[in-house]
């Protein structure tokens, strides 16, 4: 019994690592995201090319490879950043590129009315896009927000290989050290309550959200 | 003059190859309800988009209470459009209400944020405009919730809340099924009892004759003919008007 409160409490800190990347990646990818997807979708033709291939590069190679490029390839050039900062340089850049895309589609879903309602009514543009437009588009992209934002919760694993101590690893080298499966068993209760409250909370959100649907 | 509320001068518009607007002179007083009839195609919804400027014309003049908003095709600057436009106001076919905000929000919203009126003020206009469309007891609720008979009447409620000197209409009762027309050209025609000034691009033959002070005939993306309702109806001079009022009536 007291292993296995000793094991909890060593998993518990790895547990902060884990969170930590997750937080900082969420908080930092999420407005990235939006503002590469307003680059995107912009009239200025250089700016959208140039957002339109960060996200082809970003979405079409492996996390784990762009994690690797940044932890080994950047120091080659002389480029050398803390452990954490590598991971979440990774991390930030992969998921604001995805939270991109859905923050694109869920502009275009917006219908042309919305914009000349607002036209006709006087409003200013920029005005339009915050009181009329962005509310919208948070309604459309809420699930599949929800679900990048599990995805991210698991791939925070990733780090792994880079030898820092998340949740994963820590489990990982008690398994090897005691011969015990436990730690494995606590990292996935870990993992499933994280994704439980996400879930639960999202689907909060996607409620308050989405009231005014028929 | 002094009465004249819009006034397009040699309007032309074409999108790519396709001339969609071929030299358009339209002059709208003050209390008139204008008619707009044509074949689908002839131009219409573009001639209304362009004195709000949802189209922007390639040559020509729109005046609108005698101020410009384009001239020889130069539009003035946008702060000055803002204050041009300001008395215009506009109904579409598929109402295009504000989904995520009440019916309340949806009418306080542009006089709060554009006009700078005082939220119990706009509060107070939006309900009595409300009580006049007959929709007081939808005040609270969302869009998605009310039958389209009733969005349209509060997109007319909201168009009105900005008390705009002229409205115009795009075949506002088009995308209703055919029973709930009659609320939504009751509203129309209770606006033009009080002489307000509009422009209703429409189907709807018996609204045109009972309601319009003047109507005209488009096609081709010009005005073919133009004549107070009786006259038009009874008496049509040219021929591609007679056809359309045959395959109408
Ligand atoms: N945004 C647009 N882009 C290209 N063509 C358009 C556009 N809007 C209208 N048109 C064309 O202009 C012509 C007139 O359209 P419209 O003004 O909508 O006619 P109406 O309202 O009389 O049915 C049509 O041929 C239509 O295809
Ligand atoms: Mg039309």
């Amino acid at each position: 019994m007291e292993k296995l409160l000793d094991m909890t409490a060593l998993i518990c800190q790895g547990a902060v690592v884990t969170l930590e990347i997750f937080v900082i990646t969420l908080l930092l990818s999420l407005p990235i995201g939006g503002l590469a997807a307003l680059g995107r979708l912009s009239k200025f033709k250089p700016l959208s090319l140039l957002m339109e291939f960060y996200v082809w590069i970003m979405r079409g190679t492996p996390l784990m490879l762009q994690l690797l490029f940044v932890y080994f390839a950047l120091p080659m050039v002389g480029i050398r950043l803390p452990d954490i900062a590598a991971a979440l340089l990774a991390f930030v850049l992969n998921y604001a590129a995805y939270f991109a895309e859905i923050f694109r589609a869920g502009l275009q879903a917006i219908p042309r009315g919305q914009f000349e309602a607002a036209h006709v009514l006087g409003l200013p543009h920029w005005h339009t896009m915050k009181r009329i437009v962005f509310p919208q588009v948070l309604r459309i992209v809420l699930p599949p927000i929800s679900n990048e934002t599990i995805n991210l919760i698991k791939d925070t694993s990733l780090i792994y290989i880079l030898a820092m101590n998340d949740l994963l690893r820590v489990a990982r080298t008690i398994v090897q050290r005691e011969f015990d499966m436990t730690p494995f068993v606590i990292a996935g209760i870990f993992y499933l309550v994280m994704t439980a409250v996400l879930t639960w909370a999202f689907k909060k959100l996607e409620a308050y959200y989405g009231k005014y649907d028929a | 003059m002094a009465n004249t509320m819009l006034e397009l001068t040699n309007i032309h518009k074409s999108f790519g190859d396709n001339q969609v607007l071929r030299g358009i002179d339209l002059v709208v007083d003050k209390g008139e309800v204008l008619a707009v009839l044509g074949p689908s195609g002839s131009g219409k919804s573009t001639m209304l988009r362009c004195i709000n400027h949802l189209e922007t014309i390639d040559k020509g003049d729109i005046h609108i209470k005698g101020q410009a908003l384009v001239e020889g095709g130069v539009y003035v600057n946008e702060k000055r459009q803002r204050e041009v436009l300001a008395a215009t106001g506009m109904v579409f076919q598929q109402f295009n209400l504000f989904p995520h905000m009440t019916v309340l929000e949806n009418l306080i919203e542009a006089p709060i944020y554009v006009k700078g009126v005082a939220r119990d003020e706009a509060i107070k206009t939006a309900e009595n405009l409300l009580a006049k469309v007959g929709l007081s007891e939808v005040r609270d609720r969302y869009p998605a919730r009310l039958s389209g008979g009733q969005q349209q009447r509060v997109a007319i409620a909201r168009a009105l809340a900005m008390k705009p000197d002229i409205l115009l209409f795009d075949e506002p009762t088009s995308a209703l099924d055919p029973e709930l027309t009659g609320e939504v050209l009751k509203t129309m025609r209770e606006l033009a009892a009080e002489h307000m000034t509009m422009v209703v691009v429409t189907h709807e033959m018996a609204f045109a004759r009972e309601a319009a002070s003047r109507v005209i005939f488009m096609a081709g993306g010009v005005i073919v003919e133009e004549n107070e309702p009786k006259a038009f109806f009874n008496n049509p001079k040219e021929e591609r008007t007679k056809a359309f009022l045959r395959n109408m009536l």
